[in-house]
Order: C-alpha cells, then structure tokens, then sequence
C-alpha cells in the first residue's frame, strides 16, 4: 500500500473501522513511513478536538437546559432511585460546585464534617480538563517532558504510563488539590477520548474513608461520575485514579501499566 | 411478559443513567432550536418507556435509544420547517472516505488549538448547516461514538452512505473552521490558499 492509498483510508483507521487486513496493512505502512504517521496524527488530533468541542465541551452550556428528573417524571417515568437524585442535578450547579472545590482546594478550606469523595472530585475535574475550562499547567506530549515536569513537584512519585503498554497519549500534567489533599494529574487521550491519571499519595486515603473502605476490600475498584468511568487502585506509595470517557477495561489497562516499571525517584 | 410498571421503570432508568448526558449533548446538537432539547428528550423518553417492553435484554440500548432520540429530533426540526433531507444521486455516490488534501489544512493540522479554541460557535453552526442525515451521522460518530453499522441501524440506511455522508460531513467541517481561521486571522504561517 502506498502513502496515497494509505491516507484515502485514514478515516477508517480513525473509527477503528473495516477489517482487520485493512488495520494490517495500514498499521504496516506506518510502521515504515514517518510522514504518513505524522499525517494520520494531525488528522486524528483535529478530529478529536472537533469531536471534544461536539461533545464535551458542550455539556456546560447543555445541562441548564436537561432536568433529567424532570425529563423523566414528563415522561411518565418514575425515577428508581430516588436516593441518587443528586444525579440528575444541571450541570451548572456542577460547574459552580466544581469551581468552588477547585477554589477551595486551590485556598485550602475546610469541607465540613462529610468528605466529599475522591470519584466525584477527579470527574469533576476531569470534565473541566476535557471541556477545556481547566487548562493543565504544563502541555506536552512527550512522556519523558511531563515526566521532568512533575519531577518533585509532589512529595510522591509521578510518572506517565508507557504509552505501549497502555495506548495513553499523554498531552500535559498538573497540580492541584482534592479535598485539602495535594494531587498530581496527567492528562491525555485513549483512542482520542480524553482520559485524567490523578496521582495522591497513598496517605491522602485517610481523607476519602469510601475509597479505603473499598480498597481494603478489593485492590482496584471502578465507579462511574456521569458518563465518567473511573478505575482507582494503590500503586506503590500512590494513590491512582485513572478517569475518562472510555470503557473501564480501557482505563483499568492504563491503570495496571503504571505500576509496570519501578518508581526509582 | 410485560414487566410490573415499578420494575420496568427502576430498569429503564438504570439503562438511561448512563447515557443521558450523551443523549442531552446529541439533541441540543441536532436540534435547530436548542431549547427545545428537555422537551424533546421527554418526549423520546415518553415514546421509548412505552415501547420497553419490545427492547430486548442484552442488545444495545444505546443504540435502541439513541434511536428514538433521532426520529424525535428528526420530527421537530421538520415541524420547525427544516428542509427534510432526502438522500440524492450525489450523496449516494459520495466519496467514501475523506478527500483531506483538497485543503490546505497544514496550518490548521499543525496547531488545531489555536483554532479550534476560538472556534466553538462556529462548529455549533457549522454543524446546523448540514443536512440533517449528515449532521446526525457526525454526531452519532462524535457524541454517541458509535460504529458505522449501529449509525446505519439507528438511521435505517445503508452503511455505505454512513460512511459517504459522515466522510462529507467532516470535509464541510473542517471548510468551515478553515474559512473561520483565515478570517479571523488564525492560522499564523499566512495560509492565503
């Protein structure tokens, strides 16, 4: 197959369409030719943010407008579960409270009595990343970059999945705080949806008593935020929680290649 | 048999909470009017409970729904006075797959961000200039991140046009975020083309 023929087809490549000859045959080419796979990652890196601003990054403006509740009650519906209501809040009342965790955490005030749980704090955080509200302090797309970046920075080790491994694309990292507790993040895409490692150390567990309550019981436990999957496991002396808009077999892969190579810092 | 109402509901939400914020994202996308997305989310909603009991288990609801979402869309932008949009000669022999090069897109390719994150309205217009078939493939593909054959289920076309109309649907896109770029001064290495 030819650069041409090659690049007629990457549409396909992109949605992991057509067989597997097809991918075979691509995939082969690219392997051999640096300025088709330069080619396909611009094309598959625009697409992605054209797909972002389409979905993502419309859910702020969206949600004043959806009371999934109300939905659902118009519709002669009636909702389940009641006890999870909370769900349905718009998500401006979303963006507001995220702001303001971030703001608070940003300043370090105090939550109250009741901890607010490390799922609900990452995906809000996660959404804004990917919605492009929150922008992360340091962009790159180089693992060894964002490496030297978050290099003590925190008081625990961060590093980036091998991409190999994982097929985690990193894009940037940085800082903040969740729940009063200092956090690393790295931010990227799998399969071009946009995906957030937040990286604690193992000692902030004290503050989210769900989540260690939960990891006493199982070494890696997922949850949903939304349509935020998130898989949360300890790796080493970290806390890591791996949050995106993919399948949670995904996210639980880039989770386990983490941990593959050892934390030397 | 049909399920007692509490159960079918407390099920039918269980498969919905997943999906609605895809499915509120979709609507608003494919609506003319976006304020109208609650009621017509309703209405599908209304529409695909009554019909629960038809869905079978362990197919994809997803797509089942997302189903009735598009003919709800599709019902109210016509009723809006949208011009249906009929498959033509033209469209059913579009290319296949996309035909990048006819733009000089190397600017735009090398630093999307600068563009893109001015951008937003426009790819929200952009995309209400479609025809309604191609806007709703490029949103099943982008928001609802389906496979072609599930679009061309959900749509009840073949997958040939699926992918002719969302290869055509792309190229229009990025015309439009390039023609936006150059007005506006974006692309900074003077793309004059």
């Amino acid at each position: 197959m030819n650069c041409q023929e090659t690049r007629r087809y990457w549409d396909l490549f992109y949605d992991s369409e057509g067989d597997a000859e097809l991918h075979f045959q691509l995939n082969e080419h690219l392997d051999n030719c640096v300025e088709c796979a330069e080619w396909f990652d611009k094309q598959s890196r625009l697409e992605s943010l054209i797909e972002q601003r389409l979905g993502v990054a419309a859910s702020v403006e969206l949600a004043p407008q959806v009371n999934w509740s109300s939905v659902l009650t118009g519709a002669g519906v009636t909702p389940a579960a009641k006890s999870r209501s909370w769900l349905f809040f718009s998500s401006s009342i979303l963006a507001l409270a995220a702001s303001l965790l971030l703001i608070v955490g940003m300043y370090g005030l105090p939550f109250g009595d009741e901890s607010p749980s490390l799922s609900y704090l990452s995906a809000e955080v996660h959404q804004h990343v990917s919605a492009g509200s929150l922008r992360p302090e340091f962009e790159s797309r180089s693992d060894i970059e964002v490496d030297q970046y978050l290099l003590n920075k925190v008081s625990f080790p961060v590093r980036c999945p091998p991409r190999k491994d994982s097929g985690f694309a990193v894009a940037g990292a940085g800082l903040c705080e969740l729940s009063q507790q200092p956090a690393a993040y790295v931010v990227g895409t799998v399969d071009q949806r946009p995906v957030s490692i937040f990286v604690l150390s193992k000692d902030s567990l004290d503050a989210f008593p769900k989540q260690r309550a939960e990891l006493q019981r199982m070494q890696l436990t997922t949850c949903r935020e939304g349509d935020t999957e998130m898989v949360l496991s300890i790796v080493d002396r970290n806390l890591v929680l791996v949050a995106g808009n993919v399948d949670s077999a995904k996210l639980t892969r880039v989770l386990k290649s983490y941990g593959t190579y050892p934390h030397t810092l | 048999m049909a399920l007692p109402d509490r159960e079918k509901a407390e099920r039918f939400v269980a498969y919905l909470e997943p999906i609605q914020h895809q499915l509120a994202v979709y609507c608003s996308r494919a609506l003319n009017r976006a304020d109208e997305t609650a009621d017509v989310l309703q209405s599908a909603v209304a529409t695909a409970f009554r019909d629960f009991d038809k869905y079978s288990e362990g197919t994809n609801f997803r797509a089942w729904m997302f189903r009735y979402v598009t003919l709800e869309t599709l019902n109210r932008n016509r009723a809006a006075m949208r011009l249906p949009s009929e498959l033509d000669e033209q469209q059913l022999s579009a290319p296949r797959t996309l035909d990048i090069t006819s733009f000089r897109l190397e600017t735009l390719l090398d630093d999307p961000d600068a563009v893109l994150d001015h951008c937003d309205e426009v790819v929200a217009e952009s995309i209400s200039q479609l025809t309604d078939q191609e806007c709703r493939i490029l949103l099943l593909r982008a928001v609802g991140d389906f496979k072609y054959r599930e679009i061309a289920e959900i749509m009840d076309i073949p997958i040939g046009t699926v992918m002719g109309l969302l290869s055509r649907a792309r190229t229009q896109l990025r015309s439009k975020l390039l023609d936006y770029a150059r007005q506006h001064g974006l692309l900074s290495k003077g793309d004059s083309a």
